[in-house]
């Protein structure tokens, strides 16, 4: 059903998606390259907070902090990007849902694969990275990385689908999307190495509430980046199933992407007048 | 062969009457409805033949916008059935806010593309639409500098070359020059020939008499009356003459 439109309206999504991305670097200097100085800008920032300042680089080897923050700052922007793109994905194109009718999802989707276009070439700094701190890079856990981009991008379209169909509905929804999305990104492990929170010298309440941790799938998403990059950092194993929390999250990814399709299609209906 | 089918439709709009979280929690303490229910579409039934051009004429607020989108599945009816045979192309006027910036070559592309066209069709169509609307020199300037009469003749020419087979026609006709009217029923008359069926919405109704064959008078949002083009212009404006001067007084 999707695939059906996927491939009647990609001369859409390619005009939309080369659109999106033109007016994004518009009247900027450095164009496509911001997709690459801005996480290596946060990099820096995050490394003399986090890295000297508040010493949240326990239990990396030394100097891999700032490799740390980049290979999991990456994958969280393309989601939050994403998904604050996607929440006005529909609410901003008004005046062309207003006049014409066509598969709507294609708003949140076009926004997805804008945001995967910057990420990929985005990964390669941190594979360049890598190579300058000159830390080992896992390459079984490489050979996974379109799996685990499959499944990102599988969740956060499960999301954009359902925030952008809400914010027609309710304008509130950009504004709580935009808070709780900064609370999420606290809650995956980005600025503080993950294994920090199962160490004996942590803090009670968070030794209490470690195993749930990895119930907020986007945890175990960048945590499988961290993989790649750091043995001792990606997604823990499990006492009694193997592979427990990736075949968690790839459940959650369905069943959220499931329902979130559903949900976009019943809410669908009203879109065009209430918008 | 029918090009269009509608049975029994109506559309009721929800009007809220406060929209803020404070008036949610009052109405919905006071136990009442949280909004108002407007009847836009009731129990319009009508049938359109492949070939045909139809008019459906009614006075503002008689429901004409609201059956224009319905037919165009932008909004869908709360009960009844509409059955389009064909694709469907709406006329689209160019002022949508995501166009605005783009050029109006850019405009031919993506108003194609949503409407399914492929790469190699769009290549194909192009020069035709550019030729048809007679925009040649400013088809590299963004819309917004446009006037309405150039946004008029691009989305014209557009929605006539996307192969469709029903074409739906709001209004736009008002705008645009003599000689480019004369061109759009013309080439309208073409289209029919060839086996297109049109409807056209409007309260405009002389050069309806010209292109239509068949009319539909709406009245608030019910079908007062369908036949001849010529007939039912006249049932209308005999209507209309006692009530305007109500109105006035």
């Amino acid at each position: 059903m999707m695939l059906a439109y996927l491939t009647k309206y990609k001369e859409l999504m390619y005009f939309l998606v080369h659109k999106e991305l033109r007016i994004r670097y518009r009247n900027s200097l450095f164009g496509f390259f911001w997709t690459l100085l801005e996480p290596l800008g946060l990099m820096v920032i995050y490394t003399l907070v986090f890295g000297y300042l508040v010493n949240l680089n326990k239990g990396l080897p030394e100097g891999a902090y700032p490799l740390y923050v980049l290979s999991g700052l990456i994958p969280w922007t393309f989601f939050n990007n994403s998904v604050r793109k996607g929440t006005k994905a529909l609410s901003s194109n008004a005046s062309l849902i207003k006049k014409v009718y066509f598969p709507r999802e294609i708003f949140p989707l076009t926004m997805l694969i804008s945001n995967l276009v910057n990420f990929i070439p985005a990964f390669g700094l941190i594979m360049v990275m890598a190579v300058v701190t000159q830390q080992s890079i896992q390459w079984d856990q490489l050979a996974l990385l379109p799996g685990i981009i499959l499944i990102q991008s599988g969740f956060t379209l499960g999301i954009a689908l359902l925030v952008s169909v809400l914010n027609v509905y309710y304008r509130d929804v950009e504004f709580i999307v935009n808070l709780l999305m900064r609370a999420w990104m606290y809650l995956c492990p980005i600025i503080y190495p993950v294994k920090m929170l199962f160490s004996t010298d942590a803090d009670p309440i968070v030794q209490q509430f470690a195993d749930l941790y990895f119930l907020n799938p986007m945890a175990v998403i960048i945590s499988l980046y961290h993989g790649i990059f750091f043995p001792g950092q990606g997604v823990p194993a499990h006492p009694t199933i193997p592979g427990f929390w990736v075949i968690y999250t790839v459940l959650v990814t369905v069943i959220l992407f499931l329902g979130a399709w559903y949900l976009f299609r019943k809410m669908n209906r009203r879109v065009g007048e209430v918008i | 062969m029918e090009a269009i089918v509608v049975e029994n439709l109506t559309k009721h709009f929800r009007k809220a009457y406060d929209k803020t979280l404070k008036g949610f929690f009052i109405s919905l303490a006071k136990g009442e409805k949280r909004y108002k229910e407007f009847t836009a579409l009731q129990d319009v039934s009508f049938k359109v033949k492949q070939g045909e051009s139809y008019a459906i004429i009614g006075k503002n607020g008689a429901g004409k916008s609201t059956l224009f989108k319905v037919l165009s599945g932008i909004i869908y009816p709360d009960s009844g059935r509409v059955e389009m045979n064909g694709k469907v192309a709406p006329l689209i006027e160019l002022s949508a806010g995501l166009s605005r910036d783009l050029t109006g070559a850019e405009n031919i592309r993506l108003n194609c593309a949503i409407f399914g066209l492929s790469k190699k069709r769009i290549d194909e169509v192009f020069d035709k639409i550019v030729a048809f609307s007679e925009l040649e020199e400013f088809i590299h300037t963004p819309v917004k500098f446009y006037s309405s009469g150039m946004k008029a003749r691009l989305g014209f020419s557009i929605a006539i070359h996307i192969d469709a087979d029903i074409i739906l026609i709001d209004e736009v006709l008002a705008v645009g020059d003599k000689d480019f009217k004369k061109k759009c029923y013309a080439k309208m008359e073409e289209l029919r020939q060839s086996g297109k069926t049109l409807v056209v919405v409007s309260h405009s109704l002389k050069p309806l008499r010209k292109i239509c064959d068949r009319a539909l008078i709406l009245d608030k949002g019910k079908v007062l009356d369908i036949g001849e083009i010529n007939e039912m212009i006249d049932k209308y404006q005999e209507d209309k003459k006692p009530k305007k001067k109500k109105k006035g007084a």
